[in-house]
């Protein structure tokens, strides 16, 4: 019997799971340590201001057990391990959230966060492929504007360019609202209302991201298309009387296999970029909790925060690596090109 | 490779306006009144007095601009040479040495690479407090360097295959005197644009962490991010976006920033990898 294992999918499948159980491995040893690395202590920023001084080293005495912080670094360590594994990320101490979980405030956040990423992510890399394929092959003051246009779309500060969109479109002319993820005083619920009012406010933010990346992809596609349609087999196709959408097609299908390997950076930070997005818009995602905790100075919600973007982009790199496979013929098939 | 650079024409205009940009820090800096100078002008659009207007304390927003200017590239040169210094030691040690030294860097430079920088660097910045430039700058400069110790892996790899670093060791040459005198001068240019690109990276990131107040002390650093901080926590207008003449230059001052380096990229490209001049 031919062992499984052997074929180069498989093969490859899983060396991206133990590549990416690496990378997760570092990521949370890095979050142990980070607040064990830092100036001062957590615990001094969860006591309020004027307690006395006696009143001050009980209290943190009292966290500190409380939180197993006087216990030996070895027995801090698999206690921490334990306690990701049954989904412990801590408690919220910032004001608003009365102890909540940090896991359970993380993850009624995160559908805000993906509703912007996972949509700016596909619709930019189709959109943005089909403009830079047409503008190779498209000759002439056109294709210098489209290139011109999206090397500034895809240069601009993204965090400067959603305050244009807000001054343009928000303040000059009243067509979207200045922020927030609902109106004021609107209380959201499961009906169309909600959606309506809640999609005028996500509007400006899928913009202004969709606006950056699609620039992005656009000028790289461009580069990338120009390139294969100035090699052998596109010249010898040529010669041999190929029509020229035969030959684009050809060139378009070798161009988007580099453009693939793109889209993990891309998405790494695209993630990034809708945090800032998010704190521009005021749009309740996770980018507003983090920089919520950040001014409270919660730790346990910035190190769940993190974690939690973390595990999003390592998943969705290995999603993105295992849609590469199935796209790329030579690993699919198993035989080498 | 320096007189091939000097022959492209996209390298030579992005240098240009990159230089300008650079000079108009400066010497704008040197011109203009003290950006922290507070006047009892608060949030005033552009007039004879303030070109471009005041802030939110009556602080001159040319002046601004200009030191802004000057700290946000002085940030990014900080930040750029220390990815590039490690960039330079991990992408180049590796393939020079080859086998298990490189396994372990490149394996290292792909797992820092899956790190989201923006959500790292917020973390890092509200942890330890970085608050004066210098430490943001370092800061940027240690989370950054994947990409360019990529690049500079890839090009020691294609020299390390040229015949003259054969000759070299076969002549019996030291390790460490082929890198200083065979592959370092053919390195150089190419390092120096990874530099100017690793610094307009970081002046992108500084401004951003600074506009969500992360950054340096806004209150007693200029930088393009800390004038972008103070439109979104103005106190003086209702809408913060409103105040146009506070946010648009220093964004409009980054843009062409950004886009000079990327044409110059483009120019260094083509001239490393001529199949692309072509196109």
């Amino acid at each position: 019997m031919k062992n499984p294992f052997a074929h180069p999918f498989a093969k490859f499948v899983l060396k991206k799971i133990f590549f990416y159980s690496v990378v997760a491995f570092v990521a949370l040893n890095f979050i142990f340590l980070i607040p064990r690395l830092m100036p001062g202590n957590p615990i001094d920023q969860m006591i309020p201001p004027g307690t006395t001084d006696l009143g001050r080293l009980r209290l943190k005495a009292e966290l500190e057990k409380y939180f197993g912080l006087d216990r030996p670094l070895h027995e801090q360590y698999i206690n921490f391990w334990a306690n990701l594994l049954r989904g412990d990320l801590g408690y919220a101490v910032m004001r608003g959230y009365n102890f909540r979980p940090v896991a359970d405030a993380v993850m009624a956040k995160l559908p805000y966060t993906l509703v912007l990423v996972i949509p700016v992510l596909f619709i930019s890399f189709f959109l943005g492929n089909w403009i830079g394929a047409r503008a190779a092959y498209v000759k002439g003051k056109r294709s210098d504007a489209v290139y011109f246009t999206s090397v500034f779309a895809s240069q601009m500060p993204f965090y400067w360019f959603a305050m244009v969109l807000l001054f343009l479109l928000a303040v000059n002319v009243r067509v979207f609202p200045t922020g927030g993820t609902f109106s004021p005083r609107f209380i959201p619920s499961m009906n169309l209302a909600s959606l309506l009012d809640a999609s005028r406010h996500y509007a400006l933010p899928f913009l202004t991201l969709l606006i950056i990346t699609t620039g992005a992809w656009a000028t790289g596609m461009r580069s990338m298309t120009l390139y294969e349609l100035d090699s052998g087999y596109i010249l010898y196709a040529r010669q041999l009387g190929f029509r020229n959408k035969k030959l684009v097609s050809y060139a378009k299908r070798n161009a988007i296999l580099p453009q693939f390997t793109g889209l993990n950076i891309n998405l790494n930070s695209l993630i990034g970029m809708t945090m800032i997005i998010e704190i521009v818009f005021r749009w309740d995602g996770l980018g507003s909790l983090t920089l919520d905790a950040v001014l409270a100075r919660d730790y346990f919600m910035m190190l769940g925060t993190f974690l939690v973007t973390m595990v999003v982009v390592i998943l969705g790199n290995f999603l993105v690596d295992l849609a590469y496979a199935f796209l790329d013929p030579r690993i699919r098939t198993g035989r080498e090109g | 490779m320096f007189e091939l650079l000097v022959r492209s024409r996209k390298f030579m205009i992005g240098a240009a306006v990159v230089l300008a940009i650079i000079l108009f820090g400066i010497i704008g800096s040197m011109l203009t009144r003290d950006p922290l100078a507070y006047s009892s002008h608060f949030v005033e659009p552009p007039s004879s007095a303030f070109l471009l207007g005041t802030g939110n304390f009556g602080e001159d927003v040319l002046a601004q601009l200009c030191a802004g200017t000057r700290n946000s590239l002085m940030i990014g040169a900080i930040a750029g040479g220390f990815a590039v210094l490690i960039a330079v030691l991990v992408g180049g040690i590796g393939p020079y040495k080859g086998g298990l030294v490189d396994e372990i860097l490149n394996a290292f430079t792909n797992i820092v690479m899956v790190f989201p920088m923006l959500p790292l660097l917020i973390l890092l910045a509200a942890i330890f407090r970085t608050n004066s430039m210098f430490l943001v700058a370092t800061l940027i400069g240690l989370t950054s360097w994947p990409w360019a110790a990529r690049c500079v892996r890839s090009q020691v790899l294609t020299l390390k295959e040229r015949g003259f670093i054969d000759i070299a060791r076969m002549s019996g040459m030291k390790d460490r005197k082929i890198v200083v005198t065979e592959i370092m001068p053919n390195m150089l240019a190419y390092i120096i644009v990874v530099f100017v690109v690793s610094l307009s990276i970081a002046v992108l990131t500084e401004a951003g962490l600074s506009m969500i107040g992360l950054g340096p002390d806004p209150s007693t650093n200029v930088t393009l991010g800390s004038i972008l901080y103070w439109v979104m926590n103005s106190t003086h207008a209702a809408l913060p976006w409103a105040l146009w003449w506070c946010f648009i230059p220093p964004g409009l001052i980054l843009t062409i920033f950004l886009v000079a380096v990327f044409i110059m990229h483009t120019g260094m490209d083509e001239v490393f990898n001529p199949r692309l001049r072509r196109v």
